[in-house]
């Protein structure tokens, strides 16, 4: 039997429409109210004061915890402590975002002291992020600029009163309380006996090698994980400073999987210097007619080459800019 | 046999009587379901422990003719941190000005990490030792020292030097320990709601004097005195590392000290608030003494070559009630110890 329509009076069309209207601001008011995150509501009043170290919860020793020898002359001062993704705000506080955001899996350190009286204060630290490149994110993002680099590995540095080296998938602190000679070469004593209980580092990577070397301070070469130059999302990027007589620059590199990915990003960068007021200026002679984008006198420029999202950051002049990113791009050619 | 509703429907013959019938059996359902809903809503949260009210604030303890009008500042130049101290205190009134006979005084430090003094993330043990001397002479009854550390607490103050220090200078530290926490709400508070904090030093307490150093936040921007009151917290507090800003502006408004110490002897410039490396420290030669927690840290801003901008809580803080921003106001005390 044929189906006949239901015959709907206006009034009532009106009353669905309005029952509907009302469903679907509930359910908008809902997904508001469930985006005000408030984290008390996720914490218990009785949980612990302090986040326990994985060996005091009773979890397998962690991996990281056997890699930090006992080295004559250095007395341990307490028994060593591992973090994990969840407490390492414990032992860092705040700077445990630099490590969450690049990979983190776990993290050792050990107190020891040096010598026979007035003992110097040693702390040694190694975490485990993951994958070389995490670790050289880490790294690079708290390099001490102007200290020298250290022969202990390729990626490696000493300050005063400290090491701080890379070695594979492991970003490694070796820090005293004071600083001298005598010091360091304890220190570094120590870090070739902690080098020793690695497993082999494999083929290290020049991350330095994707930027044209002219003007390029080479201990400034940085991965940043997330949100580089302030732009939410624009996340694995290699960065690195130049000096050049036009002026001073930040070039920057990042491989992306696909030619779309690189120009997206590209776009995204790009709309969010449009939003915090930067302006495009004429740029008679710029690579591929690129344009520049002006604020308060510093100076960007973006391209992708392939897929290679790149430009140049904060440049202190237009030419230093569009200098930059010609060295930049041919560099860049032929380059996978 | 009457025909249904259904077949009313398929019939065309659903009247006016039945469609208000049907409407009215839909809203009481969904009436019911909207009580039954709002009998269950709690809108306060989870509630505090069986027999616990939550507290809302861990008091008032500024002079009370300094409560109303503008704090006291004075920006002393140095080296030596006992020096800078007294001379700041000084020029203030002194510190009989601010502890009476018989007071009962609390100093909060920054006891975050179980590192030496000489790495720069901690409050100085030489600050914490001239701070509760002063305390004493002015004739203190008892000087408390506390903090919640992120580290293991007693490692924390013997590391530090700080507990050194407080037994040298006669006070008694104080420990975190999950007896002395209780629940707090800040009224009006979006984070602060049902938070364990350290509420139970506090009785008996009459003065508190925050004592910091100035440092570089990854997540900040800077940490000093108001970042300080965040060691006051119990519980998995890094969870407010998501809107740092929105806590350190609600903790301005949990607790009112008597006085702010902001030592920038050496400030730590970049790597904080761990540091580690001794490159990580600059002298900048500069020690605060304000009544007055917002100037203190609007001092320490510049010490690290930053601006109110790039540290969004301070003004965040004028905002909200717990002090004066632009320390120029103050009229401060400029002193220079090596004059």
């Amino acid at each position: 039997m044929a189906r006949r329509k239901t015959k709907v009076g206006s009034a009532q069309r009106f009353a669905g429409y309005g029952i509907l209207v009302v469903l679907g601001l509930i359910i908008i008011g809902l997904l508001v109210r469930q985006a005000r995150f408030n984290p008390a509501v996720n914490v218990a009043l009785r949980v612990p004061l302090h986040g326990k170290s994985l060996a005091a919860s009773g979890q397998t020793p962690s991996a990281t915890a056997a890699l930090i020898p006992e080295v004559e002359g250095f007395t341990p001062l307490a028994p060593g402590e591992s973090f994990g993704p969840d407490n390492l705000s414990d032992k860092i506080d705040g700077k445990a975002e630099l490590y969450l955001s690049a990979g983190f899996k776990e993290m050792s350190c050990r107190k020891f002291g040096l010598g026979a009286a007035d003992k110097a204060y040693v702390e040694v630290f190694i975490y485990d992020m993951g994958s070389a490149q995490n670790a050289f994110a880490v790294f690079s993002g708290q390099r001490r600029p102007g200290s020298p680099s250290s022969s202990l590995t390729a990626n490696a540095y000493a300050t005063t009163n400290a090491l701080f080296f890379t070695h594979g998938r492991y970003y490694v602190e070796i820090v005293a309380d004071r600083a001298s000679e005598e010091l360091q070469s304890s220190l570094e004593s120590y870090a070739k006996a902690l080098l020793a209980k690695l497993p082999a580092e494999g083929e290290v990577k020049n991350e330095a090698a994707l930027f044209p070397k002219e003007g390029l301070a080479l201990d400034s070469v940085r991965l940043c994980s997330a949100d580089t130059f302030g732009c939410e999302g624009l996340n694995n990027m290699f960065t690195g400073e130049y000096t050049m007589k036009s002026g001073k620059a930040t070039g920057f590199v990042a491989r992306r999987d696909t030619p779309e990915q690189a120009q997206a990003e590209a776009k995204r960068y790009l709309d969010f210097l449009a939003a915090n007021g930067y302006q495009k200026v004429q740029t008679p002679g710029s690579p591929a007619d690129l344009p520049v984008l002006v604020l308060d006198n510093s100076f960007e420029l973006v391209f992708v080459q392939d897929k290679t999202l790149a430009g140049v950051h904060d440049a202190t002049s237009r030419e230093a800019a569009l200098e930059l990113a010609a060295k930049l791009k041919n560099e860049l050619k032929g380059k996978p | 046999m009457n025909p249904t509703d259904e077949e009313k429907v398929r019939a065309g013959e659903l009247n006016r009587r039945d469609f208000l019938k049907r409407l009215g059996y839909a809203s009481a359902l969904t009436l019911g379901a909207c009580g039954l809903g709002l009998s269950l809503y709690d809108a306060k949260g989870p509630g505090p422990s069986e027999g616990q009210q939550a507290i809302t604030s861990l008091g008032d303890y500024r002079l009370k003719e300094l409560a109303a009008g503008p704090g006291k500042l004075a920006i002393v130049r140095g080296t030596d941190r006992a020096v800078m101290v007294e001379q700041g205190v000084k020029a203030l009134g002194g510190m009989e000005s601010f502890i009476g006979k018989g007071d009962r005084v609390l100093i909060k430090v920054n006891a975050a990490f179980a590192t030496p003094a000489s790495l720069g993330a901690t409050t100085h043990p030489e600050v914490l030792a001239a701070v509760a001397g002063l305390c004493s002479k002015a004739g203190a009854a008892q000087v408390l020292v506390t903090d919640n550390p992120i580290n293991n607490p007693d490692s924390c103050f013997e590391i530090t030097g700080l507990a050194a220090a407080a037994r040298s200078s006669g006070a008694r530290i104080i420990a975190p320990r999950a007896s002395l926490f209780a629940p707090f709400s800040l009224p009006g508070g979006k984070l602060l709601q049902n938070w364990p904090v350290m509420a139970g030093v506090f009785p008996g307490v009459t003065k508190v004097i925050v004592v910091s150093p100035v440092k570089d936040h990854q997540r900040a921007g800077a940490s000093m005195t108001l970042k300080n009151f965040y060691g006051f917290l119990g519980g998995r507090r890094n969870v407010f590392h998501q809107d740092i800003n929105g806590i350190i502006t609600e903790l301005s408004q949990m607790l009112k000290p008597t006085l702010c110490v902001l030592d920038g002897t050496v400030s730590m410039i970049t790597n904080g608030p761990t540091g580690g490396s001794l490159s990580d420290l600059k002298d900048t030669g500069t020690l605060v003494v304000s009544t007055d927690p917002v100037a203190a840290d609007a001092v320490g801003v510049e010490l690290l070559g930053r601006t109110l901008a790039d540290v969004p809580y301070i003004l965040m803080a004028e905002k909200a009630g717990a002090g004066q921003a632009d320390y120029h106001r103050l009229n401060p005390v400029l002193l220079d110890t090596k004059a």
